[in-house]
């Protein structure tokens, strides 16, 4: 009886920690949102005489002056929300059928190349981006195709980092009975594939996937050498746009972009962070 | 799983929708800022141009003219002048159309890819800016340039005529052939913005002659000015916010350039920043702020520091686009009386400099097209030299081009002849002191190396300042950094 | 179970690589052939003509930057500013990921936690920077200001000014930033454990502390290698606060390996060249400290891995067979 009651004691003073780093940590990470939207609703001058206050003379009035001098540049945010979106739903989802279907390749087949092929995954997820970019843009420039979206989407079918991660995955988790029972079954390889394995890949594919969503989101430096067209711009490019007039830098309306920027991330993050909240369980695939 | 793809891909479907729909979207948001000009844009006083303007807002292109120009910029600041040309001369927009190509310089990323198309030839107009222009004028990039004289402007007798700020033309002329290959709309020459009570406080009165007596204005020298610290830090104010507001003024008064001959040159007056700082530092006439953070512009507010009771700086320098764009807005006030509004004055600085611009540039490739080089001569010709009524210069003086506040300009007939009161100098007009700045401004020292040097440059002047360590340390921790990021050695 | 795959399902091994290798020749090895010629070649300037591979002294470019005390610092800067960083963001994610996956106390509302902590991640590095720099603003600032109310500072830190401030600050942002990240990786790996294995351990009496060292932290030493791996990749690579926060500050104290390369290939003159050099010397360095640590952390892990995981399904299957 002793023993069992100071565990009691020991687990609620543990608890009490637990809440109180949580609580902290809660706020030191929601903070900056706040002061980003409270931003978006103060003029530029509040902003540059305090930049991290709730204060302001009027939200609505700001709100709206903010919002006429991000939408009255020559750009169109509408248009550069949907580039967006395009570009990164395409890549997230190139990212993460491909990068499944070739760290399945590396787990569950003997090939003869297959170390070699593993290594060079290895390999290219450490080249820096800094500097391949401008070969990048180089090429993209020769053949014509800067300027087009798709050349930031399709890339993304060879994501070293993804399939590595999805690799380590696979072999934390997936047991090849699974897939022999399938194929004695008489299920083809790649129907076994999209059928069994990639489903059993939920948890990992939901973190995949928003951080792959989160990094093309936020991506600046490609599709700014990339994209020089207005009507091609991403948001990202927008909001930066806002910021590279030095004598006149609109800081309230750059908030604002940049809380715009954020929002359908907030969303989609939220909407697929169910997976992980949640906790799918593996139950049965090991064993 | 299928969720989740399910989703991303009804997203996916409603982008491209969204996509198709893009089109008409936008005419009918076009339509209704059509619909409120007085609305949109406040400022606005060019009424008539609103239509025009309206239609092409949205669009990559302005004019439907079959003749393409090619503008390259880094803001939107020299396409939304075409734009406005064209609503103001709606033949122009018939015979052109400009394909506008804009490129933030956030991380450097204007230059690369504006000299890739250069290389191309796919570039006819473009826009520089100071920390950079010189590399297109008299640097590497200098070849790409067309003359504009051959452009078919009577260059010099408009810039006589114009009465254009002879830095710009400095600045814009290259040097291999002696022509004027870019001009400035803008003019940045710098002046002393102060604040009247203060004056009146410690130097017995606030006049402009008072003050300019007290600094010693356009003495080119700093002996005066250090002795009204003095007297201004008894009464506990420090002159300056930071010592980055004296910068400018030694940067550009310096007698020689960074970079002479491919080495590096520390001319004495640039050496010599360094005892400045360390004095402001240690003495107290600053408030050791940096630019552009909440504790320089509190010192526009005339507030102290959160947390401290420090007293407010006593003035500024710089060029009007930091009255306007900056202080103004800063002064914690919209009226004569409210805040620091109405209590600046402006007058001459010990020493001249001028901060920042843009100048506007065609291409060989542009002006051998005999089709495109009537059209950049008279778009450029409007923008930079026009000086009358008419002209660009004389709507951005008078603070009448939509969305931007009064502004000192290239052209000093133009000022001459525009309205530069402010209420925020209660109402004193501004030119009077900015005409003489913009002369005594002085473009001869600049390099396109000027913006990596000077921060490398003030990096060290402040690990000096604070006492981090010794100037023979800081000196040579410069010039290995210089070494190291330009490869310019000394 | 090795011996159950089939020689002949060999081929698939290739099919299914194939749209990786298509993309990746495309969309990768050109600019990393590019840039690695580069290095070799005197590509400098805004139009440079002229342009050769230095077949007198191949290596010019890359003696140059070994030379150059300033990449020396920029890397020791990216290596301490990683591990000022990485050290406490692994400790706070293993430690977090022990509260919230501990099946006895389970923390009331993790998943809200959960959620918050990979917050930061999402805004883009711009705004950290902008928002962090006001936060440690001097002479006034939220930071300063509270510390000379309490009487802790007279005039308050200038938080750029000293090599090791400004290292502590770029680091402490990235914690921020990452060790939400980091715990959701963690998360997903204890996630992927048999509950088996625990209920096991549950009935052989382990506590939590045990529970946690030695069934969940063998269990996600994959998942650990990987994070401890893609850390250290970007962590080399760490660019966007330093350069945007730390880059002209501090007396090179938060100037890191990619902030030299940017500074080479973008500065006025573009040296392409030892840009290029940079980045292949830096690439080096990177694929020898991976390397190292694949090595010695995962032959031997695996094979351990295996074994527990084989032993405990057959304690925990002959226990439910009682």
């Amino acid at each position: 009886m002793a023993k069992t009651q100071s565990l009691h004691k020991e687990s609620i003073g543990l608890k009490i920690i637990i809440y109180v780093v949580c609580v902290i940590l809660a706020i030191a990470s929601v903070l900056p949102f706040i002061i980003m939207f409270s931003n978006s609703m103060r003029s530029t001058f509040e902003i540059q005489q305090s930049s991290i206050s709730f204060f302001t003379k009027d939200p609505i009035g700001n709100l709206a002056k903010n919002w006429k001098v991000f939408n009255g540049k020559s750009f169109d945010p509408a248009t550069g929300f949907i580039n967006s979106l395009i570009v990164s739903t395409g890549t997230t989802i190139l990212a993460v059928y491909f990068s499944c279907l070739t760290a399945y390749a590396l787990y569950a087949y003997e090939w003869k190349l297959r170390d070699a092929f593993f290594g060079l995954i290895v390999g290219i997820m450490m080249i820096p981006g800094t500097v391949t970019a401008i070969g990048f843009y180089q090429a993209a420039y020769k053949v014509g195709m800067t300027n087009k979206l798709s050349m930031l989407i399709l890339p993304a079918i060879a994501s070293p980092n993804m399939v590595f991660f999805m690799r380590q995955y696979l072999q934390a988790s997936l047991s090849m009975e699974i897939v022999d029972s399938a194929r004695i079954d008489g299920a083809g390889e790649f129907m076994t594939f999209n059928r069994i394995v990639f489903p059993l890949m939920k948890p990992a594919i939901a973190t995949q996937c928003i951080f792959t969503f989160v990094g093309s989101w936020n991506n600046l430096f490609v599709p700014q050498i990339l994209l020089t067209k207005k009507e091609k711009f991403t948001l990202p490019i927008e909001v930066s746009l806002l910021n590279s007039d030095i004598y006149q830098t609109e800081y309230g309306s750059i908030y604002l972009g940049l809380s715009l920027t954020v929002i359908p991330l907030i969303v989609i993050y939220i909407l697929l962070s169910r997976y992980i909240v949640e906790g799918v369980a593996l139950g049965g695939v090991k064993s | 799983m299928k969720k989740v793809i399910a989703s991303l891909l009804t997203v996916a479907m409603i982008a491209a929708m969204a996509g198709c729909n893009k089109a008409p979207a936008q005419s009918s948001g076009a339509t209704s800022s059509e619909a409120k000009p007085g609305e949109s844009k406040p400022a606005e006083t060019a009424a008539p141009a609103e239509t025009t303007t309206a239609e092409t807002t949205g669009k990559d292109t302005f004019g439907e003219g079959p003749v393409h120009i090619n503008l390259w910029s880094f803001t939107t600041e020299v396409p939304d002048m075409v734009k406005q040309y064209i609503s103001m001369n709606p033949d122009f927009g018939k015979k052109y159309t400009f394909d506008v190509t804009i490129v933030a310089t956030t991380n450097g990323n204007y230059q690369p890819v504006l000299d890739q198309a250069l290389k191309n030839g796919e570039v006819d107009m473009y826009a520089a800016e100071s920390a950079f222009v010189k590399k297109y004028t008299q640097g590497k990039g200098a070849e790409f340039a067309a003359a504009y004289k051959d452009l078919g402007i009577d260059v010099d007798k408009a810039i006589k005529d114009a009465q254009i700020a002879q830095y710009t033309v400095d600045i814009g002329t290259r040097p291999s052939d002696n022509a004027v290959v870019a001009l400035g709309y803008q003019a940045t020459g710098g002046a002393m913005i102060y604040r009247a009570s203060i004056a009146k406080e410690v130097f017995g009165g606030d006049d402009v002659a008072t003050v300019e007596k007290a600094v010693g204005a356009g003495s080119g020298s700093y002996d005066t000015f250090w002795k009204a610290a003095e007297k201004l830090a008894e009464k506990g104010y420090p002159i300056v916010s930071g010592d980055g507001d004296i910068w400018h003024m030694v940067e550009n008064a310096s007698s020689s350039a960074w970079v002479v001959d491919g080495k590096l040159n520390i001319a004495p007056e640039r050496q010599a920043f360094f005892d400045m700082s360390k004095t402001l530092y240690e003495k107290g006439w600053s408030n050791k702020t940096a630019d552009w953070t909440p504790a320089w512009y509190a010192d526009m507010k005339g507030a102290s520091q959160e947390g401290k009771d420090n007293k407010p700086a006593f003035c500024f320098f710089g060029p009007a686009w930091l009255i306007n764009y900056v202080m103004v807005g800063n002064a914690g006030g919209e009226k004569i009386g409210e805040g620091t509004f109405g209590d600046w004055r402006v007058c001459k600085s010990p020493v001249g400099f001028f901060w920042g611009g843009t100048w506007v540039l065609a291409s060989k490739a542009g002006a051998d097209n005999a089709d495109k080089k009537a059209g950049l001569a008279e778009i450029i010709n409007w923008i930079t030299l026009d000086a009358s009524d008419k002209g660009l210069q004389y709507m951005w003086a008078n603070g009448t081009f939509p969305g931007k506040s009064k502004d000192s300009v290239a052209s000093e007939k133009v000022m001459n002849s525009a309205d530069g009161k402010l209420d925020f100098l209660n109402g004193q007009n501004m030119f009077d002191a900015f005409i003489p700045a913009n002369k005594n401004a002085d473009g001869k020292c600049l390099t396109e190396y000027d913006e990596s040097i000077n921060s490398l440059f003030r990096e060290q002047v402040k690990q000096y300042a604070t006492g981090q360590k010794s100037i023979d340390d800081a000196v040579k921790q410069f010039k290995a950094d210089v070494s190291d990021k330009l490869h310019i050695d000394s | 179970m090795r011996n159950k795959k089939l020689v002949s399902y060999g081929k698939f091994g290739y099919i299914f690589s194939i749209p990786f290798i298509l993309a990746f020749l495309v969309f990768s090895l050109y600019p990393i052939v590019y840039t690695l010629v580069i290095g070799f070649t005197n590509l400098e300037g805004l139009n440079p003509k002229d342009v050769h591979i230095l077949w007198d002294n191949p290596f010019k470019n890359f003696a140059w930057v070994l030379k150059s005390k300033l990449f020396k610092k920029s890397f020791t800067n990216t290596v301490v500013i990683w591990i000022m960083n990485f050290i406490p963001q692994m400790g706070l994610a293993l430690l977090l990921t022990a509260w919230f996956t501990d099946r006895r106390s389970k923390v009331k509302g993790q998943g809200l936690f959960k959620i918050l902590f990979y917050m930061p991640n999402i805004i883009t590095a711009a705004t950290v920077a902008i928002l962090f720099g006001q936060i440690f603003g001097f002479p006034s600032g939220p930071v300063n200001a509270t510390l000379i109310k309490l009487g802790l500072s007279k005039e308050g830190f200038d938080f750029q000014l000293k090599p090791m401030r400004i290292k502590a600050v770029v680091a402490f942002i990235q914690f921020w930033q990452w060790y939400g990240y980091t715990m959701v990786m963690l998360i997903s790996g204890v996630i992927g454990i048999n509950p088996e294995i625990f209920e096991a351990a549950d009935l052989d009496g382990a506590n939590r502390v045990q529970t946690f060292f030695l069934i969940t932290l063998p269990c996600i030493r994959t998942i650990m290698l990987y994070v401890l791996v893609t850390s250290l990749i970007g962590g080399l690579n760490m660019f966007d606060i330093p350069s945007l926060y730390a880059m002209n500050h501090g007396d090179n104290g938060g100037y890191t390996l990619n902030c030299f390369i940017k500074d080479q290939a973008f500065g006025p003159d573009n040296f392409y060249d030892t840009a290029a050099a940079a980045s292949v010397l830096m690439f080096l360095v990177i694929v020898a400290l991976s390397l190292v640590l694949f090595f010695i952390m995962r032959d031997k892990d695996e094979a351990k891995l295996k074994k527990l995981k084989k032993q405990q399904l057959k304690m925990a299957r002959s226990r439910k067979a009682y």
